[in-house]
């Protein structure tokens, strides 16, 4: 008793720590554990050992969708890295001076954050349909009308609707992280930099980036994690099945098909081996998603230090 | 400071106006829609508007049921925030004011979840749900949803252990107990860090679709993503509940961002910078 009682933290720690453990970290471990065996989820457990990967990039059915699916995943990482984060950036840098009306940009760039992704693919078909989408109408209205075309069913732009769709939701929330970090520059900075006779850009690219050069490389990192896991929009356009031609596939969706089937959420598989092969995948997810993380933690760990 | 900072940027402020009144117009343009009959926005989308009514409305709310969707979106909003909030603080507080052995390798264990977003692990938590026999059932999404403790944590740790250390030992020299120190000083200081985590998680869990996804299966215990989503699945059909759900799903959230924007704003940028 006398224990315990000289150490208050541990019951301050507990609840959280078996709530943590239960369902964010064992899951993992389990994940693994599972991806060595061959299951349905119900039945009976064999241990295959490493089987189900070399299944994985062994069998061309799953293989071909791996590719495709990877491929899909990394064009969304690469746009947001190339295009979004660099926006985010420069919309943050105009809010930070204060442009004129910077209170309603920040609120309307930032305000599809609390829409709900089927709301906002929904938005996606009011804008690009082909038949009632507005885009096309305004196309007609330039005299631009041969170029209309039913824009959301389209194959070969499938992905860069989705890519579309989540830098247009997601774009505030980069900007506002963005804008806090340069709020945290010192005047003294900025004062000096103003002295120097520096430009307004020319302060932007030698002062400000440098300052939050942190934030940026945490940005980057979260930016690559959430385009490894994206999912919804993917399942929302195209189905489970990702799309004609699987033309929206990205991991989390080909992993989702695997182990919950392509059918209803839950139970509509008649796969032999969807759990094991469903693991197996998120577990080759995990090691993709691993290796940059891993760095994530070690910056936000070092920051705790100081 | 502030004024000399200001610049002439014609071109960006163009750039600014016309994104900003984009995201205006779908707004306006898909609540004016969802006045409108389902025959008028698929025949006459463009057409000027002969009906305009709530009878969108009325189909939403007493056929459709929307108020048990609210209902599951709300409780389970409100029990994982709930569980988020409290746990996140006493462990935040249990690693930041308290020394002892393992501290450090204790926060590194709460910061492993970073890593790991939710998707990767739900084959497992899938199964553990099962076995507790909590499918169909609200709960599992809150316990689930509840469990993203690492960012929290680490946002709360960061403010524990910054916090000078006499708040405590004048507390402790009142007389009063550990639990008592929490709650009546401690919990009450940190409120800005956990107002930051309230706005951040609310997001989160509010527009979750994942989650529910896999958990809910009958209509009566689903959330509102997923009901817009029925409606959507079959857009040609549903046009108007499509619209008139996405209306009411949206558009009074939003016009309370509006309000408080520049709070919440400042709540993401809190998470952002020590994120």
């Amino acid at each position: 008793m006398s224990w315990i009682r000289s150490k208050p933290f541990l019951w301050f720690i507990l609840p959280g720590f078996v709530l943590y453990s239960l369902f964010s970290v064992y899951p993992i471990f389990s994940a693994v554990q599972i991806s060595l065996n061959k299951w349905d989820g119900i039945g009976k457990k064999t241990f295959v050992g490493f089987d189900n990967y070399v299944e994985l990039f062994s069998n061309p059915a799953l293989f071909d969708q791996l590719k495709n699916a990877l491929g899909h995943s990394v064009t969304i990482f690469a746009l947001n890295a190339l295009v979004v984060l660099p926006a985010q950036l420069y919309l943050a840098y105009l809010l930070y001076s204060k442009i004129r009306g910077h209170r309603f940009f920040q609120a309307m760039i930032f305000s599809p954050q609390f829409i709900a992704t089927p709301v906002i693919a929904f938005m996606g078909t009011l804008v690009f349909d082909g038949n009632i989408g507005v885009f096309n109408k305004v196309l007609e209205a330039f005299g631009l009308g041969e170029w209309t075309r039913p824009w959301m069913g389209i194959p070969e732009f499938g992905i860069y609707i989705v890519w579309l769709l989540v830098a247009w939701s997601g774009i505030g929330v980069g900007m506002i992280f963005f804008l806090g970090a340069m709020k945290m520059i010192s005047n003294e900075v900025i004062e000096a930099a103003l002295l120097d006779g520096a430009s307004y850009w020319g302060r932007f690219f030698r002062i400000v980036l440098p300052q939050i050069k942190t934030t940026i490389l945490n940005m980057l990192i979260l930016t690559y994690i959430f385009a490894m896991t994206l999912f919804d929009f993917s399942f929302i356009l195209g189905g489970a099945s990702g799309g004609i031609n699987r033309s929206v596939d990205v991991m989390a969706l080909f992993f989702y098909r695997i182990s919950f089937g392509d059918n209803s959420s839950v139970g509509g598989t008649t796969n032999v081996n969807a759990m094991g092969m469903g693991t197996t995948i998120a577990c080759v997810m995990f090691l993709i998603v691993f290796v940059v993380a891993l760095l994530q933690v070690f910056v936000s760990y070092r920051r705790t230090e100081d | 400071m502030k004024t000399i900072l200001k610049k002439k940027t014609p071109i960006s402020a163009a750039i600014l106006w016309v994104y900003s009144l984009f995201t205006l117009f779908v707004l306006v343009y898909m609540t004016y829609q969802a006045f409108r009959p389902k025959k008028d926005l698929l025949s006459a989308t463009f057409a000027f508007p002969k009906h305009l009514g709530f009878g969108n409305f009325r189909k939403l709310f007493v056929d459709a049921g929307f108020f048990t969707y609210l209902f599951n979106s709300a409780l389970i909003l409100f029990g994982a925030l709930f569980l988020v909030v409290m746990l996140s603080t006493m462990v935040a507080y249990g690693i930041g004011k308290f020394n002892f052995k393992f501290k450090s390798g204790i926060l590194l264990y709460f910061l492993i979840g970073l890593m790991f977003p939710v998707q990767l692990g739900i084959v497992p938590i899938f199964l553990l749900i099962r076995d507790l026999g909590l499918l169909n059932n609200q709960l599992s999404v809150v316990l689930v949803l509840a469990s993203g403790l690492s960012m929290p944590v680490f946002l709360l740790t960061t403010f524990f252990a910054k916090l000078p250390n006499d708040l405590y030992e004048s507390a402790k020299i009142d007389g009063a107990g550990e639990w008592t120190t929490f709650i009546r000083v401690m919990f009450p200081l940190a409120s800005p860090v956990t107002f930051s985590v309230c706005i951040i998680m609310s997001m989160q869990i509010w527009n979750q679709f994942f989650v529910p996804l896999i958990f809910l299966q009958s209509e009566a215990k689903k959330t509102i993503p997923l009901m817009i989503m029925k409606f959507t699945n079959n857009v040609l059909y549903n046009m108007d509940m499509a619209m008139v759900g996405s209306v009411m799903a949206t558009v009074p959230l939003l016009i309370l961002f509006f309000f408080f924007s520049g709070r919440i704003v400042e709540g993401v940028a809190t998470g952002g910078v020590k994120g």
